[in-house]
Order: C-alpha cells, then structure tokens, then sequence
C-alpha cells in the first residue's frame, strides 16, 4: 500500500536527495476518504509525485504549498477548505542533513565525531596524518580523509559539501594548519566555521591575516574563534561537548553565549572608532 | 533519533510481516516536550521505536495507537500538558500538541500506488 512511496523515500534519503512527505491528517465532505492517505515529491516538478492524495483538483495547489515549506526546510500543516469540504496535511520536509566537516583527527575530533552522529549530522573528518585520519579511530563518520588540508578542502568544495548545510570545525595539531584551512573556506556559504585557540592568540592572528594578507576584518564576523560555548570546559571531550553546544546554538538560533563574542565586539567596535574619526 | 532512522526501522518492521502505527506531532502550542515533525513507531508488541516527548502524554499515544494497528483507522490525539503545577499532575510542561497517528501495514497482493506515476498535473 504504502510501500511505493516508503522505498521512494528511503531511496531519497539515502542519496541526500531533500524531499517532502504529504500525509492527509483529517478530511469532511469530499476529502473524507483521503484521511491516511500520502504522497512524496521534490523541489523540482519535473521529478513528478510518488502515491496520490486523492485530491482531485486541490492536487496541485497542495503541492505548490508543499514544495514552498520544502524550500524552507519547514514542517507545516496544510489546511484547505472549499464547498466541497475541509482537508488538513501535514507536509513533512526530509531536508538533507546537517553536515559536520573535523579538519584534524585529533584528541577533540574522536568525542567530536561520535556526537555530531549522536545529534543527527553526516560527519566527516579530515586530516593530513593517515594514522589518526582512519576509519577505525572514527567507526561512526560517514567519511574520513587521509590527506594534505587544502587540497581536501578543494576537493570537498569540488563535490559541493561546503555548502549552507556544512558546519566546519578547525581542530588541527598546529595553529598554521588551522589558519591555513580557514583562509581556504572563508569565502564559502558555510553554515558554521569554528576555529580552536586562544583569546589572545585569535586575536593575533586575525590582525596578522588583516595586515599581512589584506583580508578585510569583516570577514572574521562569522567566525567562531576562540570556539565553542562557555562552560568552562577543559578535557578533549569537555571540549567536544562546548563545540556541538554552539554547533546547535548557530542551528537552532538558541540564545546562548559563543566564547568568540568578545573578540567580535571588540573588532567591531574598533572599526566604529575608525569609521567616527574619518 | 532522526527520521531518516525512524523510516528505516519502519521498513524492517514491515519487511518483518508487523503492522505498525507511526505517531507525528503536527501541531504544538506552548511549552512541550518535542517539535513538529518528531515521530515514534508504535509496536504491536511493545518495542517502540523513537519518542513523541515520552511520559503520560505518550503513554496516551501508545494506546491509541494499539487501536489504530488493531482496526486500521488513522486517528488524531491531542495531548494536553497544561495541567498545574503540583506534585501530582505529571503532565505540566504547559503546552498542547496534536498527534496524528496512522497505520503502516506491509506489503500485500493489492498494489493500488505504482512507484514514480507523475501526477495528473505534470
């Protein structure tokens, strides 16, 4: 009965493909005997509809409806009346998944990994050393890469993961590695880039990059560095708790703290200083 | 647990001969304990699959979803949480959300959708 529409939706979900689910929740009149029934579709019309709802002629209003909430990322609840009756469906986006990119293998990385699975992300991990970059050290992510940073990072940008959907996490053995990577991505429509460090050492080598590569300062603004929540976190997988902490924060728009909100408003409060006096 | 996980039980547990209910919260007001879109299996013989919020509300939806496996009707709960606060009531998180909870039964001879039909419309 169902199953056409279930193997569709598996088969979807397997290849990243963002779909939405339609199931009739309630019908009067006319719509009545659409109750339990479902229907899958893409963004793109011309992929056409998996299960029929049943509908006659609502049909395709239905499915403008439902690929708007799909363009959204939004679950809704359709309701629809006319003189021939009511009908409610509930429009089920099944958006591709967050995306967790590690660059570095390292202490943070393994606790980092298995939680980003915990919490429902594709993670990937990526490191230059083959002995730490390996499955075995990291049996729950999707991917993990043995291989130099930027390079990978190219690669990845290549086959479209660093886009709004990749939360990226610098994480190396050595500061320059994380610098190096994150002058690499800066300019991608990342949903989230975290850099480990210092207060005082982010804050040198931000004005180094502004100096030296001329990148201009506002381009640090979305950069979480020093990364993750204030907690006071101290061991690797303390740590790895504060940055999927924030990782969640940036997703769900919650109200909590980052531990780079002081360096960022003295940034923008240094560029205010300058605007005022010119 | 994510729904893609949540699909994925549905299709053993229906590869496996069971008939099945799945619970959806499609609406919320106020304070409760999960969003829209969160989804549990309802089993036949008690191995549930994911949480709707758990506590009594679920409880609730437990049962009513022991119905819907048993005569195939989709229904819709509502699960209220607005009781006061007190050391009794359980169900205090101050909000309501509706449940639509519906019947997956595997596979038989009479296979009325065929898989990739454009609609009508295209």
């Amino acid at each position: 009965m169902n199953q056409p529409i279930l193997q569709a939706l598996l088969n979807a979900l397997r290849h990243h493909e963002s779909v939405v689910l339609l199931s009739v929740t309630h019908g009067e009149g006319r719509y009545a005997d659409a109750v339990g029934r479902h229907c899958l579709l893409w963004s793109d019309p011309a992929r056409g509809v998996v299960g029929d709802l049943g509908l006659g002629e609502l049909a395709d209003q239905v499915y403008a409806d439902a690929r708007q909430a799909l363009a959204a990322r939004q679950h809704r609840h359709l309701r629809y009346r006319d003189a021939e009756g009511s009908v409610q469906i509930f429009a089920e986006v099944q958006a591709q998944p967050p995306h967790l990119l590690i660059v570095g293998a390292g202490h943070i990385a393994v606790p980092l990994a298995a939680m980003g699975k915990l919490c429902d992300f594709q993670v990937t991990v990526l490191d230059d050393r083959p002995q730490y970059a390996h499955p075995a050290r990291f049996p729950t992510a999707d991917q993990v890469i043995a291989g130099p940073f930027r390079p990978e990072l190219r690669k990845l940008r290549e086959q479209g993961m660093l886009d709004e959907h990749t939360y990226i996490v610098l994480v190396t053995r050595g500061h320059q590695h994380d610098v190096d990577c994150l002058v690499e991505v800066l300019d991608d429509p990342l949903a989230y880039i975290g850099m480990i460090g210092s207060q005082r050492r982010i804050r040198a080598v931000f004005q180094l990059l502004e100096s030296e590569q001329g990148i201009p300062p506002e381009k640090f603004d979305r950069v979480y560095a020093p990364i993750g929540l204030d907690i006071g976190a101290q061991t690797p997988a303390e740590i790895a708790v504060c940055i999927m902490a924030e990782i969640i924060n940036v997703m769900r728009g919650g109200p909590a703290v980052s531990l780079s909100e002081q360096i960022r408003r003295e940034r923008q409060q240094r560029r205010e200083r300058l605007t005022a006096r010119t | 647990m994510a729904s893609a996980t949540i699909y994925q039980h549905l299709q053993q547990l229906l590869d496996q001969g069971l008939t099945v209910a799945v619970a959806t919260i499609t609406d919320v007001k106020g304070s409760v304990p999960r969003e829209v879109g969160a989804k549990m299996i309802i089993h036949p013989y008690g191995q549930h699959v994911g949480t709707i919020g758990g506590g009594c509300g679920e409880a609730d939806v437990i049962r009513v979803g022991l119905d819907v496996i048993q005569d195939g009707q989709p229904r819709n709960v509502q699960v209220d949480l607005t009781e006061e606060i007190s050391m009794n009531s359980l169900g205090v998180c101050g909000g309501i959300m509706n449940v639509f909870v519906e019947p997956w039964r595997p596979q038989t001879g009479d296979v009325s959708t065929t898989e990739a039909a454009p609609s009508a419309a295209n």
